[in-house]
């Protein structure tokens, strides 16, 4: 469904100049250097595959992504998205796709969803019966029925999201791209969007590709994973697989009431400890060692105030797969 | 004092653009060029009918255009309805600094970064090309001194005017509009207000518009007696007490409304 | 078709919901020009003429050019404000859809507030037809041209405000250039080319072809010079001049697509 075949993606990077008149003396200078965003990357995704796609900050997702939905064009390399390079026909590559933007809404900011969607449905060319489906079928999914006529701009973070994906699937693409869908969402709405994809994915058998800072976004959707660092990819494989390289990262947080005089323990799964102040946090890797457990033994050391559950960052996941 | 630090800092915050704003001062010339053909088409074969010249016109049209950065084109309202939409306005009137200085001297700290970084370009650029007129006699420059001052002030306190009104209408588009058309209109950016059809010409030297634009220009132009000064006067210090007043006025609204 | 419907009333409705604003907005448009247009009045009332073109003449000048610059300013108006997508990264979003970037941009939305100004170039041009006191076949002939003289304006001010936001990939701000490709130029347009020193006259006859829309044509339907090429000329050097423009607009796409930014 999606290819890449040694795709490479290079910016110029010139000496940029302060000011306006700088930015048109930099247009001439030719001092610059190469930053290579995306490195001979290969990778080819089958139709209704799940597949996470994580990096650090600037490892090349976006511009991945960006490639991949013919926004940019590759410095080298083919692409193929539903057989159709979106380099060469971007607009007939655009019906077949979907796109969300977590951190940017394409609805019209003004409008009722209502009227967002009934554009996009004359955008796209969507037949009246198969627009009167979408809405039902997308009701029922993502109940966004209760809010179709409120104005963008006066729905809630989730709300929007909600319609921002059900405005990718009017006209029914197979493949679907998703960057950083649930980025800034509460917990219950993050579960709802879980829910929903995983639905798209399963009954609808869409082929989705997801960027995600957030662990549990893969941990609970992804059947595949593909991990790029510097431009390069650095695992692709199941959720196994990278559990196996990484196995299952969380932190805890333990306030004690007075800081315990403890100097050395030895659990099996411990990654890494740290003191601050009275405040302990823990990495440890939870198929080694169980939260439960775990937690048995920091009340053994002390007397907890406080005992919290963290996502661990991504960005020190990634650095582990070396 | 405080006053003069955030003079200084809007000055500064108007730096960061210096290039952009060289630029347009250029557009700003072109706008003048226009206008001055206008008049020496207007005037070609008639200027004994008329008691300007071409000339006089030409050097007319150069100190409007360098003038207009001091006394025409000021921020809407200063910025105050911002305030007052988003609620600051109640915390600015009870800060121990006097509100109306507050506003005012940030005003006057850009007047005072266009005066540097867009009138004297443009007048350069004027001087360059089809002439800028120098005043012959030395007691014209300290007149002019405070000519260009009072008439900052009379512009400054006419956009206030506009400002403050944003405490009972909270839009001020309006009002601002009228207050900007009146001030190129009637304050003789484009026509000297002594050539104004007949009814106009008789009210309009009296009206603040002149004392903002038309009055410095004429004293620069060794056109108008020192007499003048004191209409800008009259004006400057009317208007200060006018805009003081409604200040206390607001800040009495806002104590019993809460905003 | 259906979807420019679809987004035009999409863009009205948004407007509408600030009708206070709306209203206000295009009353001020519409007078600013009517207080302009009055000085000019009053000083061609005194003085009859401004090298041979009476207030009448003038008018006409002045309103095809207001209707010209007002009408790209209703219909145009995401084009005008391009440098938006680029300093807020949404241009991206306009590369995901199965339409050209350029036909998102005009059907996005309307500036309707500009129309006042419309308005008042319409009253102005009707004024000045009657006041001219003309007859019959030039009468005619006048009435038929201006509509394609007013169309040649637009098109010649969308290509110049094409161009300038096409500069936007490269600088991503192009409001001060907009002062110098678009009002400077539109003003100057008010009034005939012949007041005009050389350099002036020749910048609004090659680069920046303001002087075709209106007084090429002008000068041959008031009997003022020329010859009847002088209508052929407006619509042929606005054609010719959008397609310039959206050449280099595509120039500044395949740009984008390479470096993103």
């Amino acid at each position: 469904m999606i290819e890449a075949y040694m795709l490479n993606k290079h910016f110029k990077i010139y000496e940029t100049k302060k000011g306006f008149i700088g930015s048109f003396a930099s247009l001439l200078s030719t001092k610059h250097h190469i930053v290579k965003a995306v490195n001979d990357i290969s990778f080819s995704i089958e139709e209704g595959e799940f597949v996470g796609y994580i990096g650090p900050n600037g490892a090349g997702k976006s511009t991945t992504i960006k490639m991949l939905s013919g926004i940019l064009h590759p410095t080298s390399g083919e692409i193929k998205v539903g057989g159709l390079s979106p380099q060469k026909r971007r607009k007939e590559v655009a019906k077949k796709i979907g796109i969300v933007f977590g951190q940017r809404t394409q609805l019209w900011w003004d409008l009722p969803l209502r009227d967002s969607f009934d554009i996009l449905k004359e955008m796209y060319k969507v037949p009246d019966g198969k627009y009167q489906q979408f809405l039902k079928l997308y009701d029922d999914m993502l109940q966004i029925g209760k809010f179709m006529d409120t104005p963008v701009r006066k729905l809630s973070l989730g709300q929007r999201m909600r319609g921002d994906l059900a405005a990718a699937m009017i006209h029914d693409p197979d493949v679907l791209f998703l960057d950083e869908p649930t980025i800034g969402l509460d917990v219950n709405a993050k579960t709802s969007i879980r829910a929903f994809l995983k639905e798209l994915n399963q009954k609808e058998n869409k082929t989705i590709l997801l960027t995600t800072h957030d662990m549990d976004d893969i941990e609970q959707l992804c059947s595949r994973v593909i991990v790029i660092n510097h431009g390069q990819i650095v695992l692709d494989g199941t959720l196994e697989d990278l559990r196996r390289n990484i196995g299952l990262p969380s932190v805890m947080e333990i306030l004690y009431r007075v800081k315990p005089n403890i100097s050395e323990i030895s659990l099996n799964g411990i990654e890494k400890m740290k003191w601050e102040e009275e405040k302990l946090v823990i990495d440890y890797d939870r198929s080694i060692l169980s939260s439960p457990h775990l937690l048995q033994n920091v009340t053994k050391w002390g007397e907890p105030v406080d005992i919290q559950m963290k996502e661990p960052d991504i960005e020190e996941v990634i650095q582990k797969i070396y | 004092m405080v006053y003069w630090i955030l003079l200084q800092k809007s000055f500064m915050r108007n730096m960061q653009y210096k290039v952009a704003h060289l630029i347009n001062n250029a557009a700003s010339a072109i706008f003048g060029f226009v206008f001055i053909a206008i008049w020496v088409g207007v005037l070609q074969g008639k200027e004994h009918e008329s008691p300007y010249s071409a000339l006089d016109m030409t050097y007319y049209i150069a100190a409007v255009q360098c003038i207009l950065w001091l006394s025409g084109f000021l921020t809407a309202g200063l910025n105050i309805q911002n305030g007052v939409r988003n609620g600051a306005i109640s915390l600015e009137l009870v800060r121990p600094t006097n509100f109306f200085l507050y506003v005012t001297s940030q005003e006057a700290g850009r007047l005072l970064y266009n005066f540097f970084f867009r009138s004297i370009p443009i007048g350069l650029v004027f001087a360059l090309t089809v002439g800028f007129y120098v005043p012959q006699h030395l007691p014209t420059y300290l007149i002019l001194c405070i000519s260009i001052f009072l008439a900052v002030i009379i512009s400054i306190n006419l956009h206030y005017l506009v400002g403050i009104s944003a405490c009972w209408t909270t839009e001020i588009a309006w009002a601002h509009f009228v207050n900007f058309t009146l001030l190129v209109g009637l304050g003789g950016q484009l026509v000297p207000i002594d050539l104004l059809p007949a009814p106009l010409s008789f009210i309009t030297p009296y009206l603040p518009f002149a004392g903002a634009i038309y009055y410095p220009v004429m004293v620069f132009l060794e056109k108008a007696s020192s007499e003048v000064l004191f209409i800008q006067l009259f004006w400057a210090i009317f208007l200060t007490l006018i805009n003081l007043w409604l200040t206390e006025k607001a800040r009495h609204k806002l104590e019993i409304q809460g905003g | 078709m259906n979807l420019y419907i679809k987004l035009i009333s999409g863009s009205l409705r948004s407007r509408m919901q600030y009708k206070m604003n709306f209203l206000v907005s295009s009353l001020s448009y519409g007078l600013i020009m009517a207080v302009d247009f009055v000085l000019l009045a009053a000083i061609l009332q005194r003085f009859d003429d401004v090298k041979g073109w009476n207030l009448y003449e003038v008018g006409l000048l002045y309103g095809i050019s207001s209707v010209a610059i007002t009408l790209y300013r209703v219909f145009c108006v995401e084009v005008h404000n391009f440098e938006r997508y680029m300093i807020e990264g949404e241009f991206d979003s306009l590369l995901i859809r199965p339409v050209s970037p350029l036909s998102l941009l005009l059907t996005r939305n309307l500036d309707l507030s500009r129309i006042g100004g419309t308005i008042q170039g319409i009253l102005i041009l009707v004024i000045s037809i009657i006041g001219l006191n003309i007859k019959n076949v030039e009468l005619f002939l006048l009435l038929i041209y201006l509509p394609i003289s007013i169309l040649s304006g637009v098109i010649i001010c969308f290509s110049l405000g094409l161009l300038t936001a096409t500069i936007a990939f490269w600088t991503q701000r192009i409001k001060d250039f907009q002062t110098f490709t678009l009002y400077a130029p539109f003003n100057a347009a008010n009034y005939p080319m012949n007041i005009y020193p050389g350099w002036l006259k020749i910048i609004f006859f090659t680069v920046i072809p303001v002087g075709f829309m209106n007084y090429t044509p002008i000068l041959f339907l008031l009997n003022k010079g020329g010859t009847l090429w002088n209508l052929a000329l407006p619509p042929a050097v606005a054609f010719v001049f959008l397609f310039l423009s959206l050449r280099f607009w595509h120039f500044g796409i395949r740009h984008y697509h390479s470096t993103g930014s």
